[in-house]
């Protein structure tokens, strides 16, 4: 039997082939549907849950003022002014209501001096109430317009004031911003860490794992408040101390994550594939096996930003929020506290804006979780 | 499992040494001096520095730090009670704290739980939606905007409670009510967790496979769930239960701030204000000792409260 060589064919004339299955019909049909990736995948998923899907614009609405907020009026984060300290909120927009329209109810004021405009100027008094007689002396409750009672007429803060005149407006949005700088700056350093810590321990295991992992439960073991505390204590309260002291406990959540999913995948048989190919350990660690880990890697990332924002706010509260004049929610939050009952507004907005990016973030980290990974929904 | 927990013990007594190392380091080595008075005469400082060995090295220093802790001497305060020692201190804040906070763990556990199963058993209902709703506000917004909030609303303009904590007041109705808003502030967030975690459990429960034998004996929903879901969901409940307790204790710390409680918290963020270091270490050591005991207690617990799980023993 004559064995053929490929040079042999290349000689015979090319009419000579026949296509096998020329006549033949194909049976089998195209695919009408586009393919769907994995990040595709999880945005329609994603889209169905409403409340997420809501909670991210709400982030994105708060991200635009956070940006935009500080220059939509002339007044800067630290421009102090005796004149006008401590002013109630005024939004010409809200005026109508009756909220937000620079009022304030001063108490036990004599009557008879109501008409005087050198105690009350032109068009400042609101509303008059509560009228009664005390030894003698005819007192009344007055609402006034604060800004034309104590001269301020032209001016509007939208938030009010703080004890040193500053506009709440600029620095609330100015603190948003530092707060969230805090928070995204601290959990990305943290994946970052925790990634290539994790990705070692789990893709070379045994004792470097072993050594890896002991060093990481003797951080864990130290209670976070405490250490935080002494992290700041020691640094002095700057933006990068703050940052750092968040970092310091916060990777080995995301290293051990990383490390179980090295375990769940470096023996699969697309890995081992790959190394008999020759590919370094470099490459098979960040091109194919951490890929695999991307999904719970957003997700505990973004369950991370809120307690980040909250962990800055409580060092303000402690005393070890950042040094002025620069403002964060936290450090709005606890100025607002000391003069909680005498001016609301100072506290209560910081208050709702927290509460609603905490909210927020909340709702966009769970509807993340159940769209990388469907098993878990409503856990 | 006696091995096992010495075991722990001796990591808990490594873990709180290693605390109590750092804790000198950060005082020791902190920018700045003792002396806040740049008139001193030298003399007075080297007398000062003499008696406090500060003028011996650093790793001599932490001998005597180690040495006076272990003969329970944790120093004296020099700024919030000049001269106290900071244990006498504690001993009258501690009590206070602990108090409230398990007020409101022992208050939260009960709500929870009823709020829970109520959720699982009217599950995708009106009820069950609203209590998720509220699950998420009351886990997300943080405790001292609570605290806040109930301070204004209910303490100011409703003028129900007292605006701030009365230390005074003897036990009785006027100590229940100037508790009340603070440990409501604290209760919020393990009731939430509480009740997400039960209906979680509950819900997951509700597909095995003898709650379907129970169903299949004539029992309805709702008597299923109560009488061997629930009993099935109470294992893994005390382990979040426990570890709950820490998170309360640091909450509690701006709590007390905001009500002027004379608890830990308060003396904590003066002692940090007014740099009364002595005083902010032995709190922090024992806010240490109490999270690293639960933890030891949660580990030890998984063992107890269901068999099933080996702790730490062989394979």
């Amino acid at each position: 039997m004559r064995i053929y060589s490929k040079e042999d064919y290349r000689e015979l004339d090319e009419k000579k082939f026949k296509l096998v299955q020329m006549d033949h019909d194909i049976k089998d049909e195209k695919f009408e549907q586009e393919p769907v990736g994995f990040f595709k995948d999880a945005l329609i998923r994603f889209r169905q849950n409403k409340a997420s899907v809501l909670a991210f614009f709400i982030i994105c609405i708060v991200l635009f003022f956070t940006i935009f907020g500080p220059y939509m009026n002339s007044y800067g984060f630290n421009d102090q002014n005796s004149d006008t300290i401590n002013m109630p909120c005024k939004i010409p927009l809200l005026a109508p209501l009756g909220i937000c329209d620079g009022g304030k109810v001063i108490v036990n004021r004599r009557a008879d001096l109501l008409g005087d405009p050198s105690y009350y100027p032109e068009g400042s008094i609101l509303e008059v109430f509560n009228e009664r007689e005390i030894q003698g002396v005819k007192m009344v409750d007055v609402k006034v317009d604060y800004y034309k009672y104590t001269g301020n007429g032209d001016k509007c803060f939208w938030f009010g004031t703080d004890y040193l005149g500053r506009d709440l407006w600029t620095r609330l949005w100015r603190g948003s911003r530092v707060s969230l700088l805090i928070a995204f700056v601290s959990v990305i350093t943290n994946v970052f860490i925790g990634v290539i810590y994790g990705s070692i321990a789990g893709y070379y295991g045994g004792k470097v794992d072993m050594i890896l992992m002991r060093i990481t439960e003797i951080i864990s073991a130290l209670p976070r408040i405490v250490i935080i505390t002494m992290f700041i204590m020691y640094f002095g309260t700057g933006l990068f101390a703050i940052i750092m002291a968040l970092v310091v406990k916060g990777w080995v959540h995301t290293a051990r994550m990383v490390r179980a999913q090295f375990y769940r995948f470096k023996q699969r048989e697309y890995v081992l594939a790959a190394r008999t190919l020759g590919i370094r350990d470099g490459i098979l660690i960040f091109r194919h096996i951490l890929p695999n880990a991307i999904g719970p890697i957003i997700t505990s990332s973004m369950i991370a930003i809120p307690s980040a924002i909250f962990a800055e706010s409580f060092l303000a509260y402690i005393g070890l929020g950042l040094q002025a004049p620069e403002p964060s929610i936290g450090v709005l939050l606890s100025q607002g506290q000391k003069v909680l009952l005498h001016y609301p507004n100072q506290s209560i907005i910081p208050g709702i804006l927290i509460s609603v990016l905490m909210i927020s973030f909340n709702l966009f980290a769970n509807g993340l979780r159940d769209s990388f990974d469907p098993t878990l929904r409503g856990a | 499992m006696t091995k096992y927990i010495i075991q722990r013990l001796i990591a808990l007594i490594i873990t709180l040494f290693l605390i109590m190392t750092i804790a000198f380091l950060v005082v020791r080595l902190m920018p700045g001096s003792f002396y806040d008075n740049q008139d001193l005469p030298e003399t007075v400082i080297q007398a000062i520095n003499a008696k406090y060995h500060f003028d011996k090295p650093l790793i001599v220093q932490y001998f005597y730090f180690i040495g006076n802790i272990l003969h329970w001497d944790w120093g004296t305060s020099i700024a919030i009670q000049p001269n106290v020692p900071v244990f006498d201190l504690l001993k009258t804040r501690v009590p206070i704290s602990l108090q409230i906070n398990l007020i409101s763990l022992f208050i939260s556990i009960p709500i929870g739980i009823a709020a829970g199963s109520l959720a699982a058993i009217k599950k995708n209902t009106l009820v069950d939606h609203f209590i998720s709703f509220m699950v998420v506000i009351f886990i997300s917004v943080p405790s001292f905007i609570f605290a806040t909030a109930l301070q204004y609303f209910l303490a100011y303009k409703g003028g129900l409670f007292p605006i701030i904590y009365d230390a005074a007041a003897a036990m009785g109705t006027q100590k229940a009510m100037s508790m009340f808003l603070p440990v409501m502030a604290l209760t919020f967030s393990p009731i939430a967790r509480v009740t997400r975690y039960l209906r979680a459990e509950l819900a997951e429960t509700m597909n095995s496979e003898f709650l379907l034998l129970a169903r299949t004996k004539g029992l309805t929903y709702r008597q299923a769930i109560m009488r061997h879901g629930m009993r099935n969901s109470f294992l893994p409940l005390a382990n979040i239960i426990i570890p709950m307790f820490t998170n309360i204790l640091g909450g509690s710390l701006v709590i007390e701030r905001i009500f002027s409680i004379p608890g830990m918290g308060g003396m904590m963020i003066d002692s940090i204000s007014v740099s009364d270091h002595s005083v902010t270490i032995a709190i922090l050591m024992f806010y240490s000792f109490i999270s690293l005991v639960t933890m030891l207690i949660v580990d030890i617990s998984y063992g107890i409260i269901d068999p099933r799980i080996r702790v730490g023993g062989r394979k």
